[in-house]
């Protein structure tokens, strides 16, 4: 019954990404039901490094009762019971294990939404808390049917996709990532002094310019599994035409083959084959909805494949991403948004990256060292 | 069951903070329970267990992590106005092979809390109710099917009535009745075969429990004086405790304190238990179980403490509203029945005999 591999990711989680240590407090937040598998390893290995650990669980269900029953007060209801754990806790950790990942599909939007908008402020506090260095936080997946299901994937199979992701089947997980850490820090520092890359690929010849902006190696710290370098562009300098092959799934809907054309940082046209409707209401949602928060490429070659998770997609080695909203201000990015909207170019087969006019990536990888991540070198 | 509970049992009230506790056993009755409290107008926050969780911190918690006080939960506790809990386990021997000493430390912990929510629920400031969601489990505690069990929890809490509110209003005032006639005495003997106990309720108060802090519910209790228990019980059934059992208790008292505890299986964890501080030798609750739809034992207290025709003593911490002041981090309930061949006398007079009471209307 006990699986060695969701222990092997309990470990990863506090001992890389929380870096837990004796005294702790540690709040684990999950649906109790499906991640279970996990949230019992990650308990027990936190005490075990003597940590003070608690839960704090959803049952599957409930938030759905609250968007179709509640009155506006209770769809808006922030515990204050809730906000006030954040000043006493050191770390906490996020496990995503959705059921059905559909189950809001037919709710009214509009309630969904001021739901989420409620429950959103526990994560805008915690946010604050993360960039001030006073907590410590992992987002990471315990494998469900529901996410199998949207991976188009047996159970067994997205198990196998997930840990395989995570590194935790290697014989020093922490190592593996400690190392990423290294060779993606490096690939941070390099574009760092990059001042314009321009992408080609299929339907997709884009300038960024990205000249003072910070890059910022992710190397599972936030997330488990990882791997990506992103920063943000220079707000007025985002220009060209770009094509994102994988479909972009956002509140449970999905944009399917979007096509953007920018123009000073700012999309000027836009058309999807699925979803085109869905995609106009974004752009629509405020000012610096058609602006660009994000430019990013993902370097973890063990997930080779779309599953309809962002945690995953945006990681994917080989492909770039831009997220057309929010910013990271600590990045240097100003672009303000309500909307962070990842959108994944796939550059494995005919991409090609410039830096300043320099060929620095083909066909999914960069060219010269230091090399992202490659499975074989650190398998054993 | 979840109407009775959120409007009966914890009348939540518009705008209340509502906590449901349990374990994901129960999540068809927490999901009915959450919907309840937000038609109610109250705001639920579920407080979701994964049983397994406490084993963690038994078997490799260090002294500071057994002796930690979760300030989230305090914080609960400080803060909201009803808390609905439902037991619901998958496994009530899991803790069996804990190391008592461990275990009591650990229980000691949760003594703050424990005395600030009675506290706070003596006050007037805070309403919970305890109650169970039937599991196979405790089926197999009670030695019943799933199905038998079903049938038997509902039956306590008459929910197979046609309106089970009117019955506990009912019973409810026929417990109030036997309650005030025992407010009017000073000093019970309670004379079974095994058992000749004396205990002292002089200024203290009788409270007829009728299904608010517990479902179901069903029985009359209040605190002893503390130096007034004197003599010997002998206890019917198994005293359970932290998923241990203890069979053939006799304790015999002295001034109110435990002098000798004997038991034919257990007696060690017994005596462990007695020797966990200074109040868990002494009687915290005296009380008569008042509920005939509960008949035979479950190996459950919410039940067996309220089996009609029994009472039970509570070694430890005694309930505030009673006027006890025994306080400790142990409260064990353990049950004598009187159905047959006994007798309670209440100032010398002839009160009860068989398990029912005599002369009281009701």
């Amino acid at each position: 019954m006990r699986d060695p591999r969701y222990d092997a990711l309990a470990e990863l989680v506090l001992d890389h990404s929380l870096r837990l240590q004796a005294g702790d407090v540690l709040r684990i937040e999950g649906e109790a039901v499906a991640a279970a598998p996990l949230i019992v390893p990650l308990h027990r290995e936190a005490i075990k490094r003597g940590a003070h650990c608690y839960t704090a669980l959803d049952l599957n269900g409930l938030k759905e009762i609250l968007v179709a029953e509640g009155s506006d007060e209770q769809l808006e209801f922030v515990s204050p019971i809730e906000l006030r754990e954040l000043d006493v806790i050191d770390a906490s950790i996020t496990i995503w294990s959705e059921l059905n990942t559909h189950s809001f599909t037919h709710a009214d939007t509009d309630r969904r939404q001021r739901q989420l908008a409620a429950q959103r402020q526990f994560a805008i506090r915690r946010r604050d808390l993360i960039a001030s260095g006073k907590h410590r936080w992992c987002g990471t997946l315990s494998p469900t049917e529901g996410h199998a299901q949207d991976a188009s994937m047996s159970l067994e199979d997205y198990e196998d996709f997930v840990f395989r992701a995570c590194h935790v089947l290697d014989a020093d997980p922490v190592e593996h990532w400690r190392q990423v850490g290294e060779r993606l820090q490096a690939r941070a520092d390099e574009l760092g002094s990059v001042r314009e890359l321009r992408i080609l690929g299929e339907d997709t010849d884009l300038n960024v310019v990205v000249e003072g902006r910070a890059w910022r190696a992710a190397y599972g710290r936030q997330n488990v599994p990882d791997g990506e370098v992103y920063t943000s562009p220079v707000e007025t300098g985002v220009n060209g035409t770009i094509r994102f092959g994988f479909p972009a799934v956002y509140g449970g809907s999905e944009i399917d083959d979007a096509r953007l054309v920018l123009e000073d940082g700012r999309v000027v046209a836009a058309e999807a084959a699925g979803g085109q409707e869905y995609l106009q209401s974004l752009l629509e949602l405020d000012e610096g909805a058609r602006g660009v928060g994000e430019i990013a490429f993902g370097l973890n070659y063990e997930i080779d494949r779309f599953t309809r998770n962002i945690l995953f997609d945006e990681k994917i080695g080989g492909t770039m991403h831009m997220a057309l909203g929010m910013g990271f201000g600590a990045l240097g990015g100003q672009n303000r948004s309500a909307l962070h909207l990842d959108l994944i170019c796939d550059l494995r087969r005919e991409g090609e990256v410039y830096a300043d006019g320099e060929l620095v990536w083909r066909n999914g990888e960069f060219l010269h060292d230091p090399q992202p991540a490659r499975p074989a070198e650190h398998v054993g | 069951m979840a109407d009775v509970l959120v409007g009966f049992c914890a009348s939540v009230q518009e705008g209340d903070l509502v906590t449901l506790e349990s374990s994901t056993l129960a999540a068809p009755l927490l999901r009915e329970l959450y919907r309840q409290v937000l038609e109610a107008g109250a705001q639920p926050l579920p407080r979701i267990a994964i049983e397994g969780l406490t084993e963690n911190v038994l078997k490799f918690g260090n002294d500071d992590q057994l002796d930690w006080v979760n300030p989230a939960r305090a914080d609960d506790i400080e803060s909201v106005d009803v808390r609905i809990n439902l037991a619901a386990p998958a496994n009530t021997k899991r803790l069996s092979n804990i190391d008592p000493a461990r275990q009591a430390r650990f229980d000691r912990s949760a003594e703050p809390l424990r005395n600030r929510y009675l506290a706070r629920a003596a006050a007037g400031e805070l309403r919970w109710v305890l109650s169970a969601y039937p599991t196979e489990a405790a089926a197999q505690d009670a030695s019943m099917s799933l199905a038998e069990y079903e049938d038997f929890v509902f039956g306590a809490g008459f929910l197979d009535d046609p309106d089970p509110v009117a019955r506990w209003h009912e019973f409810g005032e026929r417990l109030d009745r036997v309650a005030e006639f025992l407010a009017t005495r000073r000093e019970f003997r309670i004379v079974a075969e095994g058992t000749d106990l004396r205990v002292g309720t002089e200024g203290r108060t009788w409270i007829s429990s009728k299904g608010q802090e517990n479902f179901p519910d069903g029985e009359i209790f209040t605190g002893p004086v503390e130096d007034s228990v004197e003599g010997e019980i002998g206890f019917t059934y198994p005293g359970v405790f932290n998923a241990r059992e203890v069979e053939g208790v006799r304790l015999r008292f002295e001034a109110g304190e435990v002098v000798e505890a004997t038991a034919t299986r257990g007696q060690e964890f017994l005596r462990e238990m007695i020797a966990m501080d200074d109040g868990a030798r002494r009687v915290g609750e005296f009380a008569f179980g008042m509920n005939e739809a509960i008949t035979m034992f479950t190996r459950n207290t919410l039940y067996d403490e309220k089996i009609g025709g029994t009472m039970h003593l509570a070694l430890g911490t005694a309930y505030p509203e009673t006027g006890g002041l025994n306080r400790s981090a142990l409260h064990w309930d353990l049950v004598c029945d009187l159905r047959s061949g006994s007798e309670v006398y209440a100032d010398g007079e002839l009160v009860y005999r068989d398990g029912r009471f005599l002369n009281i209307s009701g």
